[in-house]
């Protein structure tokens, strides 16, 4: 009912992936990996969780560091914080749909706590980074013992607190690839508060224009907070694609967007508060990252 | 009004460095020699019998030193007065709201402290909840408190003036209801208690403290002990907002489990606690009707309130009576009938937050006033204008207004917010709206109500200044050593504030309601004035003149109009002690007995010195389409006498303006239909952030007040009865919707937006 102090727990900081993985081994479900820990701590103490063990990640480099090259993207490791990736200028110039959602993540102090990877691995339905990394096609590298796959972020999450991540796995890294030319997006959050606050909505709109900067060649709205999982508002991509952006028809997207949102009432906002702001939102996503492209020389 | 070298200068906060450095030592960093850990098992349920706790196990547990309940305490209620006495320190026979306090462990650790409340098992016999006004006036509603025998806890009723005739010779009448939500207090420290026991018995207790005083005779008659049997000595405070007056479950339990156990026990509460079981401002219900004439002259008022307020009367009594009796100011009202309640409920227990119940008052009446001013067609400044109060002014209701600046407040504010430039254009969705407001400098209530301080003059020429009042960060400390330093003619730096100890100190009464400066001021003047006194008498002689030749300044002493013939101050003071082996200390105290102890059921007498006034203008920004409000600017215009520390004075203003910009927009403490509370984490409870506040300039309109302390008014609570008006103001002038249920959520406005088109 009321926070406690952590339980007691028996704590292991391995420096590497192989020590990690035969700790993992060895631990099973009994351990939690522990990388910010601005959502497990919290979890723990409220005593939803008490893990056994707990398996600190942040020890382990190849986890760590944002790098980008113009043939493979950018990657970011799982542990790299919040932070880190606001203070990315790569992120910033190139990449801005990411940096407007890690912006206006939680406050300034939980930033430099907060990690990517467990913003993701939480799987939230609010996660910020989840719509617009959908957005960008980003994949993630996730890792076992003796395994290794890729999985795009759209495919990733299964449901509230829910993901394909196995037990014996962990994410590594987060691949985003060069955005087109001409192509720009955008992250809009709207929050009760300007700050320190989860999303009721957030929207990823994203558009690449075609050699004339006229017609939709690529579409992606990506709704957050709005279904079990960060969820894409196909239809209203479909419409878009092969026409002009306008007012009207950005309007009608936002329309479909909303009827395909399947959101929920709770303490934070009400259901058709949330289907409004989907409506609203994605219409002046599409309409800005629009004008953003052709205001770009 | 005369030059002065310290009062009027933005000195540097006494406390400041040692804050921002993270030196400052607060209850919960204070640690004793043998000290336990305490911690309390909380109520899942909002109302329910006790029908037996059994600690056995947990007293069992290795580490575990002492496990209580409220049956440890002798079972004396108390309360703000005799006719209020309803609370216990932790109850006996039944809860009353989620989360509170049943039993609690001291334990080695807190670790073992935690483990124990585990192992604490209570039989509840669960009742029915009542959590709305509604609820708590149904004829067969359950009874909520054990020490009455009616949901209603208090009342209180008056008529002044003739109120039928006023709204005979109305022009225009217009009635209307408005409501106000639960919200919580919001100081940044949580509550945490250090309770030690010497040999002889004697309690020292360690709290976090607004009132220590009230908090002392509380829990010394909760206690049965003899107010002399507990010592209290304040630590650094982090805020209060009225939040900390009176002893709660954490003080108690530190207490009873350190005298049982011998050993220091300290409690640290987490602050999800708070949000969910620790005071609240009350929720409210009102009804308010208006009459005026064609030129916007208010002619009669006539309202209802009630308040909803947990468990427990507090300070309630006195809130409901407030709310009534400050519809009359800041604009002259020539006849009022009022009718208040409060009811008891099963929800968080009220105390009251920043600005009291004036702040809802205030927020209905200048509502309405707008919505008046809108149907007669004349301009919100202008009908503020017509019917501020003057100087010399006294309320139908009998408050008197001795110096108002209301007038330039209004006008000065209008200017800055640009008020006359957006009546030409303006961007669509942005709007203005105005507010103003009074609060007393320190309203008397019964018993011990006056403030005193001592100085005591060091053989280095320095002052220790202790005083009866309270620094819970507003200040106090610093205006105190301003007002001692203009007085004795030292620098600033000379003075020191001492330690708030009631073996050395004579509390206050209490530290609220702008209260401070005006009274513990008035005492710091004439405590300094008293060891001028003796020391001019040690320099008269040196110098051979009248002691009342004498001036003081710039650390010497000297004839009037003659800097050359006089003396070091340390001189003086060196002579004294060496010479003529004196002491010296300073006494002082004042009190104003000139005024009533106002009874709060009639609403009789006059209340209060020192009002102070304030016009607020709030320019924001509605988005039609999401119902998001942004606060863009505020203006005040404020009267606050003669500003002391004008820095720290637009401190108060701005604070009192941003804390309640929450309760407009976006605070609400949200319960279910069995009275848990929904939203009690920093994450879902949301009080505004530094990026959710405007611009905020305060136009100083200096005035003299002639009971204050070089003129000065009491402040900071002003700002905060303004504040909730001029924002739902701003929010109709930007969109033209009227939201009379707080908070303005953007869900609200959406709604009231779509209402407005479909008609």
């Amino acid at each position: 009912m009321f926070i406690k102090r952590l339980p007691q727990f028996e704590y292991h900081y391995p420096k590497s992936l192989p020590e990690l993985f035969s700790l993992m081994a060895k631990y099973g479900d009994k351990a939690k990996l522990l990388a910010g820990g601005t959502d497990l701590l919290v979890s723990m103490k409220k005593r939803e969780i008490s893990p056994d063990h707990l398996i600190n990640l942040k020890e382990i480099p190849e986890l760590k560091g944002i790098s980008f090259n113009e043939r493979e993207g950018l990657r970011i490791g799982a542990l790299t914080t919040i932070d880190e990736i606001e203070q990315s200028e790569i992120v910033k110039n190139r990449y801005q749909i990411l940096w407007e959602a890690v912006s206006v993540m939680a406050s300034p102090q939980i930033r430099t706590l907060g990690t990517i990877g467990g913003n993701l691995a939480s799987a939230i339905p609010s996660a910020d980074t989840a719509p617009p990394l959908i957005a960008l096609g980003a994949s993630l590298t996730i890792k076992g013992i003796s395994s290794e796959r890729k999985c795009l972020v759209e495919e990733f999450f299964k449901g509230p607190g829910e993901s394909v991540l196995k037990t014996d796995e962990i994410l590594t890294e987060i691949r985003i690839p060069v955005p087109p030319e001409r192509s720009a997006g955008t992250y809009l959050k709207m929050m009760r508060r300007n700050a320190l606050d989860l999303a009721i909505v957030g929207v990823a709109t994203f558009l690449k224009l075609d050699r004339d900067k006229k017609i939709c060649e690529d579409v992606k709205i990506v709704l957050g907070a709005v279904a079990p999982t960060p969820i894409r508002a196909i239809r209203a991509e479909k419409l878009l694609i092969g026409k002009e952006l306008n007012e009207a028809i950005a309007d009608e997207a936002g329309r479909i967007a909303s009827e395909e949102s399947k959101p929920i009432s709770d303490v934070r906002a009400s259901k058709e508060y949330r289907k409004t702001l989907v409506h609203v939102l994605t219409r002046r996503g599409l309409i800005k990252v629009n004008s953003m492209i052709r205001e770009r020389s | 009004m005369g030059e002065y070298s310290v009062v009027g200068k933005s000195v540097e906060r006494k406390d400041g460095r040692v804050k921002v450095t993270g030196k400052a030592k607060y209850a919960a960093d204070l640690v004793a020699p043998g000290m336990l850990h305490g911690k309390i098992l909380r109520s899942p349920l909002a109302h329910a019998k006790i029908l037996n706790i059994d600690t056995s196990k947990a007293k069992a547990l290795p580490g575990v030193m002492a496990v209580i309940t409220g049956k440890d305490f002798p079972g004396i209620p108390f309360g703000t007065r005799p006719d209020t006495r309803d609370q216990l320190p932790m109850p006996i026979t039944k809860v009353h709201h989620f989360g509170e306090g049943v039993a609690a462990v001291a334990a080695v650790d807190e670790d073992t402290a935690e483990e124990a409340l585990e192992l604490i098992k209570v039989d509840y016999e669960e009742l029915p909840v009542v959590l709305t006004i509604e609820d708590a006036l149904k004829p067969d509603a359950p009874l909520v408190n054990e020490f009455s025998k009616s949901n209603i806890a208090y009342s209180s009723d008056f008529v002044f003036g003739d109120v039928e005739k006023g709204f005979k010779e109305a022009d225009h009448i217009r009635e209307e209801v408005f409501t106000s939500q639960r919200v919580t207090i919001g100081f940044i420290e949580p509550h945490a208690a250090l309770a030690e026991i010497d040999s002889s018995g004697r309690i020292l207790l360690q709290a976090s403290k607004q009132s220590p005083y009230i908090t002392w005779r509380h829990m010394c008659r909760a206690l049965d002990i003899p107010i002399s049997k507990m010592r209290i000595v304040n630590p650094f405070v982090g805020g209060a907002f009225s939040g900390k007056h009176d002893p709660f479950d954490v003080d108690f339990a530190a207490v009873k489990l350190a005298q049982i156990t011998g050993r220091p026990v300290k409690i640290v509460l987490n602050y999800d606690e708070i949000l969910a079981a620790y005071r609240q401002r009350n929720a409210m219900w009102a009804k308010l009707k208006i009459g005026v004439k064609k030129n916007g002259e208010i002619t009669a008022l006539r309202a209802e309130c009630i308040l909803e307020g947990g468990p427990i009367i507090g300070i309630g009594s006195f809130n409901i009576y407030f709310f009534g009796a400050f519809l009359t100011v800041p604009y002259k009202i020539p006849a009022i009938e009022y009718h208040g309640k409060l009811v008891y409920s099963n929800r968080a227990p009220c105390g009251t937050v920043r600005g009291q119940e004036i702040v809802l008052s205030q927020f209905c009446r200048d509502s309405i006033l707008d919505m008046v001013a809108v149907d007669l067609g004349i301009d919100p400044v202008e009908i503020r204008l017509i019917n501020a109060i003057p100087s010399n002014w006294k309320t139908v209701n009998g408050i008197v207004v001795d110096v108002s600046g209301l007038e330039e407040c209004i006008r000065k504010a209008a200017d800055e917010i640009g008020w006359a430039r957006s009546r030409v254009s303006r961007p669509k969705g942005r709007g203005i709206g105005f507010s103003c407001a009074s609060h007393p400098s320190g309203p008397r209530l019964g018993g011990h109500f006056g403030s005193s301080v001592m100085l005591k003059l060091v053989e280095d020429g320095k002052v220790i200044l202790t005083h009866g009042g309270t620094e819970i960060g507003q200040g106090a400390n610093t205006v105190f050593c301003q007002m001692a330093a203009e007085v004795l003619g030292l620098p600033y730096e000379d003075i020191i504030p001492g330690v708030s100890d009631s073996d050395t100190t004579i509390f206050d009464s209490g530290m609220f309601g702008d209260r401070c400066t005006y009274w513990t001021g008035n005492a710091t003047i004439r405590a300094a004035e008293d060891l001028k006194n003796q020391l001019a008498v040690v320099a008269a002689k040196e110098l051979g003149v009248d002691p009342k030749e004498l001036e003081f300044k710039d650390r010497r002493i000297f004839v009037k109009g003659n800097p050359q013939k006089g003396i070091d101050f340390l001189l003086a003071v060196r002579r004294a002690y060496y010479e003529r082996g004196e002491p010296l200390y300073g006494r002082g105290y004042w009190a104003a007995t000139d005024i009533d102890i106002v009874d709060w059921k009639t609403g009789k007498g006059n209340l209060a010195h020192g009002l102070d006034f304030i016009a607020t203008a709030i320019e924001l920004e509605v988005d039609r389409e999401t119902g998001k409000v942004t606060l863009i600017k505020g203006v005040h215009g404020d009267d606050a006498g003669q500003p002391i520390n004008p820095l720290m004075l637009e401190g108060q203003v701005n604070g009192g303006s941003a804390h309640m910009a929450g309760h407009a927009l976006l605070e609400e403490s949200l319960y279910d239909e069995k009275g848990r509370v929904l939203n009690y984490s920093w994450r879902d409870y949301k009080q505004p952030t530094s990026m959710d506040t405007p611009e905020y300039i305060v136009e100083h309109v200096h005035t003299h007040d002639p009971y204050g302390p070089f003129g000065a008014k009491g402040a900071g609570e002003a700002s905060s009865c303004s504040t909730l008006a001029a924002i739902a103001n701003g929010i109709y002038d930007a969109i033209g919707v009227r939201i009379k249920d707080l908070p303005i959520t953007p869900e609200k406005i959406l709604k009231a937006l779509k209402e407005k088109e479909g008609k």
